[in-house]
């Protein structure tokens, strides 16, 4: 049987071109997300705790690894920049900015308590601890 | 005499569906392997009392229910607990009034997993009002 339109083709451009745009775009948001959680703190239990429906956008949230070595957003700081860190957010965001504290099972209660009183310094009451509600299966 | 176009009937044109099926068990393939689930964060908030707080010293004791958090256990009211007796004894406090103020006492030497744990508690028998206060050894 003789075919009517012999030289009918899909033009496969638009198709690749939307695969890649969506490749590139969930390769560059997984990776930002990889960025914002701290892989080396593993945080503690706490099946209890209550589920935050709302963020609050202002937080920020201080990581404690189990050397008791300081970070924000995986980036190693001294306790002088945090300082002026959380004295910045004060003065833009408010005394009611909370601070989440992010700390490692295995850290040392001292190390929790030295980010605690540069929050103190820097006028900021409103700390939460953060831990694991639920682990995600691995 | 211009010549009749002939508009082609439907079922001439078929769209190739091979390489769409393709995509897609690409993309598939990509998801199931790059996905990894979240784990679920919990906020557990704490009152961290200032230090420039003075209360005069003929002031009458604070009501508190005072939790020690150590290096090898808990204490309740200066009693040692095991996390079950701390469990069992919030649970009563919390029954009466919840309220109460737990002043939570943790040793600078003890591991964060531990006051963690004992906000943990805190939390399940219902208990907010939770004061945080760090001792020197």
């Amino acid at each position: 049987m003789k075919k009517k339109y012999p030289d009918a083709q899909l033009d496969m451009t638009p198709m690749i071109d939307v695969v890649f745009q969506l490749i590139i775009f969930f390769v560059t948001t997984v990776d930002m997300q990889n960025k914002a959680l701290d892989t080396q703190v593993r945080m503690a239990l706490s099946p209890n705790g209550p589920i935050e429906e709302q963020k609050d956008p202002r937080t920020v949230v201080v990581d404690v690894d189990k050397d008791g070595e300081i970070s924000i957003m995986r980036s190693p700081v001294s306790e002088a920049r945090l300082l002026t860190i959380l004295n910045k957010a004060r003065n833009e965001s408010g005394q009611s900015t909370p601070v989440v504290i992010r700390g490692d099972l295995a850290a040392k209660h001292e190390a929790v308590k030295r980010v605690m009183d540069i929050c103190g310094k820097a006028g900021l009451w409103k700390i939460r601890f953060a831990a694991l509600k639920e682990k995600a299966a691995s | 005499m211009a010549r009749q176009r002939k508009r082609p009937e439907a079922a001439a044109g078929q769209l190739e569906m091979t390489p769409m099926i393709d995509v897609v068990f690409q993309l598939l393939i990509y998801f199931i392997v790059t996905i990894k689930p979240i784990d679920v964060i919990t906020n557990l908030d704490v009152f961290r009392p200032a230090p420039d707080q003075k209360t005069p010293k003929d002031a009458p004791p604070p009501n508190l229910v005072r939790v020690g958090v150590y290096q090898d256990g808990y204490t309740i009211n200066d009693i040692p607990a095991t996390p079950d007796a701390l469990d069992e004894a919030l649970g009563k406090v919390a029954s009466y009034d919840a309220g109460q103020t737990i002043m939570i006492t943790v040793s600078a030497i003890s591991e964060h997993g531990r006051l963690v744990k004992a906000l943990d508690l805190c939390a399940k028998n219902g208990l907010r009002s939770l004061s945080v206060v760090s001792a020197s050894n």
